[in-house]
């Protein structure tokens, strides 16, 4: 990885999907580029709270179960999907897809990976009574057939162009089927196996989850014997943990403390921008949110360049449209969505605002800078007539609003294209029965389905052109800024962070600079 | 010993209520507070699922018939399974309890050990400089919020200064930040108290007579004063451990501990109710038990304060 | 439990100090106090900016004399660009409001529940003891978070709790007091010439009690300040923007290494008072409180 300065880091930012690196041009002692160490220590912001893959999509828990199981396809750093337990796939007619698996693979307990378990835990994602949190991943699945050990067969509902994509992500994780079986759901989440370049050690909670290095990985055994995590959850003493060199890599660096880990002679900052968008989302329904122009307005209103520039540290990009940078069919001829407070105030006059309440609900930490963007954009919304009011809510009252759909005004959300689609993202959230339809319009429902079901990329991109237009609107989201999610790193750690919120410690990623 | 008896029965009569009370509290407001099964199931899942769920947790069934469930299975020693580790609720809190002991009780002593001779020292040498400088950081230790002074000691005594870890847990040096954090307050308490309950009993005549007779200064103070001294001491230190538990909640977070604090904060907003209900109840009985002892070692060492009645 | 009251009673820092070093230190301490009510009353004209004007571009700005728009920031500015020491004046408000309600709520029913429980002895004073034990057995951050999760954050509800965390010292303390005074003689013969208890209690108990309510009530205010900033720790604060000096304590913790400035002034306005209070409230007692001063 090249050091850059900021400067050119800023340049380089616009390089999509890549990892950047901050590094002070600092004449650094030799002795903290390298290490012998066989141990890796991370220490990220939470626990985990569930080892089977199948129940959790948060970013604390798939960091480590997309390391104990292997996905059919393994989407790399790079953005492009790559073989994991498939070596190979291809599309026959418009539904059929056949995967070759890779012979050879073990279980962590021995048993033998075969197409068996692949069926098996694909058809328990959305398989009712296993009540998995990934159910609606694969739904565009048919049934699926295995001929043979090394063959996989799966029909789709409708032409699924994107089907190998949504088998790398959350949901895609092969699990045992014959140990699943045997030992049951809640032995199985307290002991997983899987086919994972690491296996589990022990589980102390809030204290340490150990993983043990699996010798037989078919990918290679990775650069260490042992891997640690520890949850670290205030940021100041996970920082201090990675300066005094306790930990190799912190997670969720906040840009504020960027310069403090880069400005150390042993450690740097490595980011990747993120695949996704942090936005508001809108409640639609609720007056007088569901008039277009106020929320116009309200996007009118917010000076992101500042938010990227000043709360970010320039560690993002302004968005110009619901898609994500690096997604498929991103428009980039669409110009950053401009800052206008006199159109802002037009707009509101013009909507016959009356000074409603309108609320930002939000938590702290749901999101990196939530509470502290939550509150800038409350004062940029004063400042151009909008009786903007912030209230903080806890996790769990977040998730239960939202399963309510019951949100008062504006919500902090991250949507993520899964698929690097808009399909995965857009649609897949703001669709008819997604969990966030709080808006709908006839025509962008209509092309948005055809999208998905289409196998003609041109037809698809002129959808979501027109599905932009009419997002841009309305804002069902009001998109804020599109981050970099930054690790902090010993320097002697050599390892490039996925867009996806994965952290990729196979072979192929990861390594320790050894003397 | 009949007198002695008259003395706790009643006290332990009374903690058994307290520890219902607490209990039936937590119970209440636990299921005041929300409803754990959204946080269990996918954003998108349909209500037949979400009403599945509560039947299957038997949170569909009246509040009155739940308490009861939970009543007869907590006099059984059963709290019910975790709702979020779907393991039992006790075997969670025991996983954390070992941590919190081991914190609260090196603060505890590390705060007593400290405490009890600076105070002693401040009465003997009143209103001199080192009286001043022990009673101005006490009342800093009182007056600063905990987690403010725990990222300090992180900042100071273990990033600058490279003396401790900065945090979780592990051997003895992992220990001395977080205790010493966590046993702030309760320091700074002890210390002004033995100070004060030290002068008082300097005043006493029996102590100007033993002067008078001559002994050794330091063999009145050891002799009558840390004797006479050692009840309100004792009393303020058993109470300042329940400060200590509520405080962890605080330290344990900022120092990563995996301690019974971070646990039930952490339970309460998943809405894990049986994993709080175990954890309060653990902490009521210890309060209950460590301020019982204190009252029994109080009854011994002064037979006055037992009631005649 | 339950204790003699010389045990409970707050440290008093008696020796040698002099009647009239006394008084004239509780004098000063008792000007500090109402000069921190005039400074909270006067905010408006007192704080040199508004304390919610933000301003992005000038963010974690050192204290300065003279910053970009040629204004002083004496104190810096926060992680949004916030003067510091406006909020600081401003967060006087919450704070100061907090920890006198509080100390009101528990004072009231503290006293009214330590007095009736030493008044009336027998079951009421069981019932009341039995409820302080099951207080103080009950870690109070998890109960405070119980009681903001079912009635959601608010300030009056932040209020009510922190004022309720604090009505068991009122209660121990006064009871055992009015049981002392219960047995004088004079309460009882008033009681035998058939006085009402209302009366007696008004009349009697209380004036004999005031100078203790007021001695823990200072205690109990330095308190209440620290466990709102706690509170603010466990996100159950005030709300945003208003300053308070618990939350901008916890906001500016993150820059404790870069940008000192944004919790250290809060903090040290903080523990300055409740060192003040609490001082005071130590003076205050020996002054009032004869039979406790010193030689």
């Amino acid at each position: 990885m090249s050091q850059v300065t900021r400067r050119e880091l800023l340049k380089s930012a616009a390089a999509l999907g890549a990892a950047a690196t901050l590094s002070p041009a600092l004449a650094r002692p030799a002795h903290a580029q390298t290490t012998q160490k066989q141990e890796l220590v991370v220490g990220q912001s939470g626990d985990i709270s569930k080892l089977d893959p199948h129940f959790s999509t948060s970013s604390n828990d798939i960091r480590w179960s997309f390391n104990l199981f292997d996905n059919l396809t393994s989407r790399h750093p790079d953005g492009k999907l790559y073989p994991g337990l498939a070596t190979e796939w291809k599309l026959t007619g418009q539904t059929t897809w056949t995967f070759k698996l890779r012979s050879g693979v073990k279980f962590h307990n021995g048993d033998p990976f075969t197409s068996a378990d692949a069926k098996a835990s694909i058809e328990r994602t959305y398989d009712p009574n296993v009540k998995s949190m990934v159910a609606t991943v694969l739904t565009t699945i048919d049934r699926i057939e295995t001929p043979d050990a090394g063959t996989l067969v799966i029909h789709t509902k409708k032409p699924d162009p994107l089907l190998p994509g949504r088998l790398g992500f959350y949901g895609g994780q092969i699990v045992p089927e014959k140990y699943l079986k045997s030992v049951g759901p809640d032995a199985f989440n307290a002991k997983p196996v899987g086919t994972g370049p690491v296996k589990l050690g022990s589980w102390t909670k809030d204290d340490k989850l150990v993983l043990e290095a699996n010798p037989d990985y078919w990918g290679g055994k990775p650069d260490f014997d042992r891997l640690v995590m520890r949850p670290i959850p205030e940021t100041a003493p996970r920082i201090a943990a990675l300066l005094k060199g306790e930990v190799d890599a912190i997670t969720q660096l906040p840009a504020d403390q960027g310069e403090r880990v880069a400005g150390n002679a042993t450690t740097r900052v490595a980011g990747a921008l993120y695949a996704g968008l942090y936005v508001l989302a809108v409640n639609s329904k609720r007056p007088p949110l569901d008039n277009p122009l106020v929320k116009q307005a309200l996007s009118h209103a917010i000076d992101r360049e500042a938010i990227v520039k000043e709360l970010w540290r320039n560690r993002g990009i302004v968005p110009s449209q619901p898609i994500a940078k690096g997604d498929n069919h991103f428009d980039g001829s669409l110009p950053p969505l401009p800052y206008n407070p006199g159109a802002a105030r037009d707009l509101l006059k013009k909507a016959g605002y009356k000074g409603e309440e309108i609320f930002i609900e939000t938590t702290v930490g749901y999101l990196t800078n939530d509470k502290q963007m939550s509150e800038a954009i409350q004062g940029m919304w004063k400042d151009a007539g909008v009786n903007a009011k912030v209230e903080v809510i806890e996790y769990s009252v977040r998730a239960q609003k939202n399963r309510e759909k019951s949100f008062k005004g504006v919500f902090w959300s991250d949507p993520t294209s899964t698929l690097t689609d808009p399909d995965g993202m857009m649609w897949r959230l703001l669709g008819p029965g997604g969990p966030q339809d709080y808006w709908r319009h006839a025509r962008w429902d209509e092309l948005g389905n055809a999208a998905r079901f289409s196998v003609d990329e041109k037809f698809r991109g002129e959808a979501y052109k027109e599905m932009t237009k009419i997002f841009l609107e309305h804002f069902p989201w009001i998109p804020i800024l599109q981050p970099y999610e930054d690790y902090g790193l010993q320097k002697f750690v050599e390892f490039t962070p996925n867009p996806n919120q994965q952290f990729e410690i196979r072979r192929f990623n990861f390594k320790f600079k050894r003397a | 010993m009949r007198g002695l008896l008259g003395f706790l029965v009643p006290k332990l009569l009374r903690a058994l209520v307290a520890v219902w009370l607490v209990t039936t509290v937590v119970f209440v407001v636990m299921r005041l507070s929300g409803d754990p099964v959204p946080l269990l199931l996918p954003p998108d899942a349909p209500t037949s699922e979400i009403m599945r769920v509560r039947r299957e947790l038997g949170l569909d069934r009246a509040l009155p018939v739940q308490y009861a469930t939970f009543a007869a299975n907590v006099l059984r020693g059963d709290f019910g399974r975790s709702i979020h580790f779907r393991e039992p609720a006790f075997s969670v809190v025991k996983g954390y309890l070992g941590a919190t002991v081991e914190l609260g009780l090196t603060a505890f002593f590390i705060a007593a050990l400290v405490a009890v001779p600076i105070g002693l020292l401040s009465a003997i040498r009143r209103n001199t400089l080192l009286d001043h400088v022990a009673m101005g950081v006490a009342l800093v230790g009182q007056a600063a919020p905990t987690f403010f002074l725990g990222i300090l000691f992180i900042l100071l005594l273990s990033l600058k200064a490279d003396l401790f870890p900065t945090g979780g847990r592990g051997d003895w040096k992992n220990l001395v930040l977080p205790a010493l954090t966590l046993g702030a307050f309760a320091m700074a308490s002890i210390a002004r108290l033995t100070r004060s309950a030290v002068l008082e009993v300097l005043r006493a005549d029996y102590i100007r007579t033993a002067r008078a007779k001559g002994l050794a200064e330091w063999l009145v103070i050891v002799k009558h004063t840390l004797k006479n001294a050692a009840l309100p001491i004792v009393t303020i230190t058993g109470l300042q451990f329940g400060t200590l538990l509520g405080g962890a909640v605080v330290t344990e977070t900022v120092f990563s501990w995996p301690g019974i604090g971070r646990l039930a904060i952490q339970s309460i907003y998943n809405r894990d109710y049986p994993v709080v209900q175990c954890a309060v109840f653990l902490s009521a009985i210890m309060f209950i038990v460590v301020n019982f002892a204190i009252d029994l070692f109080y009854g011994l060492l002064d037979p006055r304060v037992r009631p005649r009645a | 439990m339950s204790a003699t009251p010389a045990v409970l009673a707050p440290v008093a820092v008696r020796g040698g100090a002099g009647g009239r070093r006394t008084t004239r230190l509780a004098v000063a301490g008792l000007a500090f106090v109402v000069l921190l009510g005039v400074v909270a009353t006067a905010a408006p004209w007192l704080a040199p900016h508004d304390p919610e004007r933000q301003s992005l571009r000038g963010r974690l700005g050192r204290p300065t004399l003279q910053a970009a728009d040629g204004r002083a920031r004496l104190l810096g500015t926060d992680q949004l660009g916030r003067d510091v020491l406006s909020r600081v004046i401003y967060g006087a408000r919450v704070s100061l409001t907090v920890g006198l309600s509080a100390v009101v709520i528990g004072g009231l029913v503290g006293a009214g529940l330590g007095i009736a429980a030493g008044f009336r002895r027998g079951f009421t004073d069981t019932v009341i003891m039995t409820l302080a034990d099951a207080q103080l057995a009950f870690p109070f951050i998890l109960l405070a978070i119980g009681i903001i999760a079912v009635l959601g954050p608010s300030f009056p509800t932040l209020i009510v709790v922190v004022g309720l965390s604090g009505w068991v010292s009122y209660a121990r303390i006064l009871r055992a007091q009015v049981i002392v005074l219960r047995s004088r003689e004079f309460v009882e013969a008033i009681q035998a010439l058939g006085g009402s208890v209302t009366r007696v209690i008004l009349r009697h108990v209380v004036p004999n009690v005031l100078s203790t309510i007021v001695v823990i009530a200072t205690l109990e205010l330095a308190r209440s300040i620290v466990l709102e900033a706690t509170l603010s720790f466990l996100g159950l604060g005030i709300q945003p923007p208003t300053p308070s000096w618990g939350g901008m304590i916890y906001e500016g913790r993150e820059y404790l290494d870069s940008a000192w400035w944004i919790s250290t002034f809060p903090g040290l306005v903080l523990m300055l008072t409740s060192l003040v209070v609490s001082r005071t409230g130590d003076w205050l007692r020996d002054l009032l409180d004869p039979t406790l001063r010193g030689e």
